[in-house]
C-alpha cells in the first residue's frame, strides 16, 4: 500500500530539490479559496477530524491572535464584516450595510434580522454595542484586555433594535476592517459578563457562529457541532455548515500529525514543516499554505541597545544576511523571500528588495567606517568591546532555531557574533522587554490592513523597536518621533488610496533606517485528506470549516 | 507495628512539607510568573501600568512569606488554587489528567513487571547457553532505548503501517495500549536486570548446591529456592521505578498526546503556571512516599527475618 516508509525520519533538506513543483503549488493556492477537487457539489454530513499542535489558551475574542485560539474563534463567532479573502475587500456579514461619515469619525451598522447565539439569545444592536464597549475599554473587573484593532473610541450609541453607531475621537479609517477580524468575533451578552479567567473553557463560550463547542476536554480536545439553524453566513450566505461536527485534537508531536493523516487517522492538520511537505505531495495529499498578510518574518533592532543605535551598523548586519540561502537552505517555494516589511499580498505593499541585497563587501565596509575593526580572532572590536549581539529564538516561528544559527554564521564572516539564547517563557519575555539584553527581536505579524504596520512598530502596541514610553520600562532614550506620526498618519488617514500610499512611506522608512531585516513570507501550512473539499482560509490564514466538507474517502 | 506506622506517617508528612517549600522557593525564584506570560502579550498591547493593575487584581503582589502559607493552607484544604495559563482551577485540570496518568502508569507497571520476569526466568532456565546469554543481555539493550525514538517508532509501524491502533481520537483504554508498550520496555529492564542479578548471585550460594545435591531439579531449585530469596531487592526498586513511570509520562503523553499529568506538568513549565506546578509536585511527593511505605510493609510478608516493631528497622 506505501511506496515509501512514513516519518520515521523524514529526508531532511531534500526541500532544495524541490521548488520547481512546490512554486506551481503555491501559485495554484494563491487566491485563499481553493477549487475542490471533485466535480460533484458539496455532501452535507461527516466529522472532520483536525490536528492543532498547541491547546488553545483563551477565547475571549481579542486573543484570537494566537493561531489555536483564532482556529476554534473563527468557527464559533460571526463579525459584523467580512473581508473577502482574495480582493481584500469588505463585504456583509453580521452588518447588512454600513455608513461611515466623511472624516472616519462615525460608523454606522446596520443588522442582519433574526440572528441568534447559541444560547437562544437574540443578536441586536444592544449586544454588538456592548461587545464592542468591551473590546476598546477593556474590563478592569473582569481582567478583559482592550482590542488591538479598536483605537480611539469615543462611545456607541444604539439607534434603533437593528441599528448601532460607534464614534471616535479621531480618524480611524482603520476600524471597519477591523470589525471583520477573529479578534472582534461577536460574544452573547452572558459571556461577556464572565472575567477572563473563566474564558478559558470552551463551553462557557458563546457565539452566533456556524459552529458551537459541544465538547471539551481541557488541553486535548475541542468538539465542535454545526448550529443546524445557521443561516447568516459572510457575504450574505443562507445556508448552515456543510459538515456536522469538527473535533479539534490537540497533537504536539509534528510527525503524529502528519503521519495520522498519511494513515487515514485524521482529515486536515495545521503546521506542516517545510521538509514533510514532500510526503505530502508524494502521497497525494493537499498542502495550503494561505498568507498571513502581515509583517514579514523578520529581526527587530532595538536601537536603544548602543551596539545597534548606529545605522550604518544595522545596514551592514542587513547586507551580511544571505536571505537566499536561507530560504533555499531551509524552507519550501512556500516561503517566498520578503521584499519589504510586509508581504506581497498585504494591502499597501511596496518591493523593496533592492535595498535587501545580500553584500558582504559592503557590510565589512559599513562596519569599518562605523568605527568597528577587525581583530585578529575574527571579530570586530571597538573600545575592546566585541560586537556580539545577542536573541532569542521564537518558539512559535517556523525552523527560527535553525535560521538563527544559519544567520550567525553567515554574520561570523563579517567578524560578527550572534549569540542565539533560550530560556523560560517568562524569562524570554523579560528579556525582550530590554534592549540591553536583546539587541535583536524576532517578529511577524498577520492582519490584512495597512494598520498591521502599526500594530507592529507602534510604542502603545507591540513596539517592536522598544520606543521610550512604550511596552517596556528598561529603554534610556530611543524614540523615533517621524516613524510614529508616519504609522499614526495610516491609521488615522481617511482616504484609502493615500493610507496606502502612506503605508508605502512607512516602509521605505523603517528599511531606510535599517529597523528590520525581512526574512521571508510567514505562510500558514496545513495539509488535508483528498476528500477534504472546499478549503478555504480568512485573511490571515485560519481555516473557515464552515466551508469545507467531505466527499467519498 | 503501630508505633512504626506513626513513625513513617510522620516521615511522609515532614518529607512533603519539605518537598512543598522546597519547590515553593524554586518556583519563586525564577524571573518572571505566570501573569508575566499571559498578559505581556504582545497580542494585548498592555501597558506596564495596567499589567501592574491585573498583577494587583491576582494578590500575586503580596509577601512572600503571606503567600506561601496562603497556598499551604489552601493545600491543606484540598485547594490547589487556580491555573493562569489554562484559566480553570487547579482541581479541574487534575480531575482529567490524574486518571489519563494512573492509569497509564498501572497498565505500564503491570506489564513491565511480567516482562522483567519473563526475561529474567528464561535467561536463567532456558535450555542453551548462547540463548541465556542472549536473553541476558536484553535488559541492556532495552534499558538504553530512548522512549521518544521507542514510541514514534510503534506509531509508525503498529498504527500508521499496519493500522492496528489507532493514535488519534482512540478510547480511553485503546489509547493506552502503544504507550504502555512504549514505557513498559525500558521501565522492565532495570527490574528484569536487577532480578538477574539476585537470581545469578543466590543460585551460586552453597545452600542452592545443597538443595541440588539432593535431588531437586533445576526449575524446582528456581522456583522454590532460589527465587523466593532474590525476589526483595526486586521489589525496592519497583518502587523506585513506579516513581519514574510518572517521570517518564512528560516525554510519553507528549508523543502519544496524552493529556495526562505529563503534558499538564510540560505547559505548566512552559507557562510557569506556579499552581499547577506545585500541585504536581506535591502529588508525586505524596506518590512516592505512599509507594515506599506500602513496599516496606510489604517487605515482612517476603522475608519472615524483617520486623517492623522497629528493632530490626532502627
Amino acid at each position: 500500500m506505501y511506496r515509501r516508509k512514513a516519518s520515521l525520519s523524514p529526508v531532511r533538506g531534500m526541500c532544495a530539490a524541490l521548488p520547481a513543483l512546490l512554486v506551481v503549488l503555491s501559485a495554484s493556492f494563491g487566491s485563499a479559496v481553493f477549487p475542490a477537487m471533485a466535480a460533484e457539489g458539496p455532501i452535507q454530513g461527516g466529522t472532520l477530524i483536525y490536528l492543532e499542535h498547541q491547546a488553545h489558551t483563551n477565547l475571549y475574542s481579542p486573543s484570537g491572535g494566537f493561531y489555536p485560539n483564532g482556529g476554534i474563534l473563527n468557527q464559533i463567532t460571526d463579525r459584523l464584516t467580512w473581508q473577502d479573502p482574495v480582493s481584500l475587500e469588505m463585504k456583509p456579514w453580521v452588518a447588512t450595510s454600513w455608513e461611515i461619515n466623511a472624516d472616519y469619525t462615525q460608523f454606522t451598522f446596520h443588522i442582519r434580522p433574526g440572528i441568534t447565539f447559541s444560547d437562544g439569545s437574540k443578536l441586536d444592536a444592544a449586544v454588538v454595542a456592548e461587545n464592542f464597549d468591551i473590546f476598546a475599554r477593556g474590563s478592569k473587573a473582569r481582567r478583559l484586555p482592550v482590542s488591538e484593532v479598536v483605537n480611539n473610541y469615543a462611545r456607541s450609541e444604539v439607534i434603533d433594535p437593528l441599528t448601532v453607531r460607534f464614534d471616535f475621537n479621531t480618524p480611524s479609517p482603520g476600524f471597519l476592517q477591523g470589525t471583520s477580524v477573529i479578534g472582534s468575533g461577536l460574544l452573547s451578552h452572558a459571556t461577556l459578563q464572565r472575567s477572563f479567567d473563566e474564558l478559558g473553557l470552551g463551553t462557557h463560550i458563546i457565539g452566533s457562529g456556524p459552529f458551537v463547542i459541544a465538547d471539551e476536554i481541557v488541553g486535548k480536545e475541542v468538539d465542535l457541532a454545526a448550529r443546524p439553524d445557521y443561516r447568516w453566513g459572510p457575504d450574505g450566505a443562507t445556508r448552515r455548515a456543510w459538515l456536522d461536527r469538527v473535533r479539534i485534537l490537540v497533537t504536539p508531536e509534528d510527525s503524529i500529525r502528519l503521519g495520522a493523516l498519511l494513515a487515514g487517522q485524521a482529515d486536515f492538520i495545521r503546521d506542516v514543516a517545510a521538509y514533510d511537505e514532500e510526503q505530502v505531495r508524494l502521497r497525494g495529499y493537499m498542502l495550503y499554505a494561505p498568507s498571513t498578510r502581515g509583517v514579514n518574518n523578520a529581526l527587530a533592532f532595538r536601537p536603544d541597545n548602543p551596539l545597534v543605535a548606529d545605522r550604518r551598523v544595522r545596514a551592514a548586519l542587513l547586507h551580511a544576511t544571505n536571505r537566499e540561502e536561507i530560504v533555499t537552505a531551509l524552507f519550501s517555494g512556500n516561503y517566498p523571500l520578503a521584499r519589504s516589511v510586509i508581504a506581497t499580498k498585504a494591502a499597501g505593499f511596496e518591493d523593496l528588495s533592492r535595498q535587501l541585497a545580500f553584500d558582504p563587501a559592503l557590510a565589512a565596509h559599513l562596519l569599518d567606517e562605523a568605527g568597528w575593526h577587525l581583530a585578529d580572532d575574527g571579530l570586530r572590536y571597538k573600545d575592546n568591546q566585541p560586537l556580539a549581539l545577542g536573541i532569542h529564538f521564537a518558539l512559535p516561528q517556523p525552523q527560527n532555531r535553525t535560521m538563527l544559527e544559519l544567520i550567525a554564521q553567515q554574520w561570523r564572516r563579517v567578524g560578527v557574533q550572534l549569540n542565539v539564547m533560550s530560556g523560560s517563557t517568562a524569562g524570554v519575555i523579560i528579556d525582550n522587554l530590554d534592549p540591553a539584553r536583546t539587541p535583536l527581536m524576532m517578529a511577524e505579524v498577520g492582519r490584512a490592513d495597512p494598520d498591521v504596520l502599526k500594530s507592529e512598530f507602534y510604542p502603545s502596541n507591540r513596539d517592536i523597536l522598544l520606543q521610550k514610553g512604550g511596552q517596556s520600562t528598561k529603554v534610556q532614550s530611543f524614540a523615533d518621533a517621524r516613524l510614529n506620526a508616519l504609522l499614526q498618519a495610516i491609521s488615522a488617514d481617511v482616504n484609502p488610496q493615500d493610507r496606502l500610499r502612506k503605508t508605502q512611506e512607512a516602509q521605505e522608512y523603517i528599511l531606510d533606517a535599517c529597523y528590520v531585516i525581512p526574512i521571508l513570507e510567514e505562510p500558514q501550512v496545513y495539509a488535508g485528506a483528498p476528500a477534504v473539499h472546499g478549503v478555504s482560509f480568512e485573511a490571515v490564514g485560519r481555516p473557515n470549516f464552515y466551508d469545507m466538507w467531505l466527499g467519498a474517502r | 507495628m503501630f508505633p512504626y506506622l506513626l513513625r513513617r506517617i510522620l516521615h511522609a508528612l515532614l518529607i512533603l512539607l519539605g518537598a512543598f517549600t522546597f519547590s515553593f522557593i524554586l518556583l519563586q525564584v525564577m524571573p518572571g510568573d505566570a501573569i508575566t506570560v499571559k498578559f505581556q502579550d504582545p497580542d494585548l498591547g498592555l501597558t506596564p501600568q495596567q499589567i501592574a493593575e491585573i498583577r494587583l487584581s491576582y494578590g500575586a503582589d503580596g509577601s512572600r512569606v503571606a503567600q506561601y502559607f496562603h497556598t499551604l493552607t489552601g493545600m491543606l484544604r484540598g485547594d490547589f488554587g487556580y491555573s493562569v495559563q489554562q484559566g480553570v482551577p487547579v482541581s479541574t485540570l487534575l480531575r482529567t489528567t490524574l486518571p489519563v496518568t494512573l492509569r497509564l502508569a498501572a497498565f505500564s507497571f503491570v506489564v513491565a513487571i511480567l516482562e522483567a520476569m519473563a526475561i529474567a526466568f528464561l535467561a536463567t532456565a532456558l535450555p542453551f547457553a548462547f540463548l541465556r546469554r542472549m536473553l541476558a543481555a536484553l535488559p541492556g539493550f532495552l534499558g538504553a532505548i530512548p522512549v521518544f525514538w521507542f514510541g514514534i517508532a510503534l506509531i509508525q509501524f503498529l498504527s500508521f503501517k499496519l493500522r492496528l491502533v489507532p493514535v488519534v481520537g482512540a478510547g480511553p483504554y485503546e489509547a493506552m495500549i502503544l504507550p504502555t508498550l512504549a514505557i513498559s520496555l525500558p521501565i522492565g529492564a532495570p527490574l528484569a536486570q536487577v532480578l538477574l542479578g539476585n537470581l545469578d548471585e543466590i543460585a551460586a550460594r552453597p545452600f542452592v548446591a545443597v538443595v541440588r545435591t539432593k535431588g531437586a531439579g533445576a526449575l524446582w531449585t528456581l522456583f522454590h529456592h532460589v527465587a523466593p530469596n532474590a525476589i526483595l531487592p526486586f521489589l525496592t526498586i519497583s518502587g523506585l521505578v513506579f516513581g519514574e513511570l510518572l517521570a517518564g509520562a512528560v516525554v510519553t503523553e507528549t508523543i502519544f498526546g496524552l493529556n495526562g499529568i505529563g503534558q499538564l506538568t510540560q505547559q505548566a513549565v512552559a507557562g510557569q503556571d506556579v499552581a499547577v506546578l506545585q500541585a504536581v509536585v506535591m502529588i508525586s511527593a505524596a506518590a512516592y512516599v505512599l509507594i515506599n511505605l506500602t513496599i516496606d510493609l510489604v517487605y515482612p510478608l517476603f522475608d519472615p527475618r524483617i520486623h517492623l516493631q522497629g528493632r530490626t528497622m532502627s
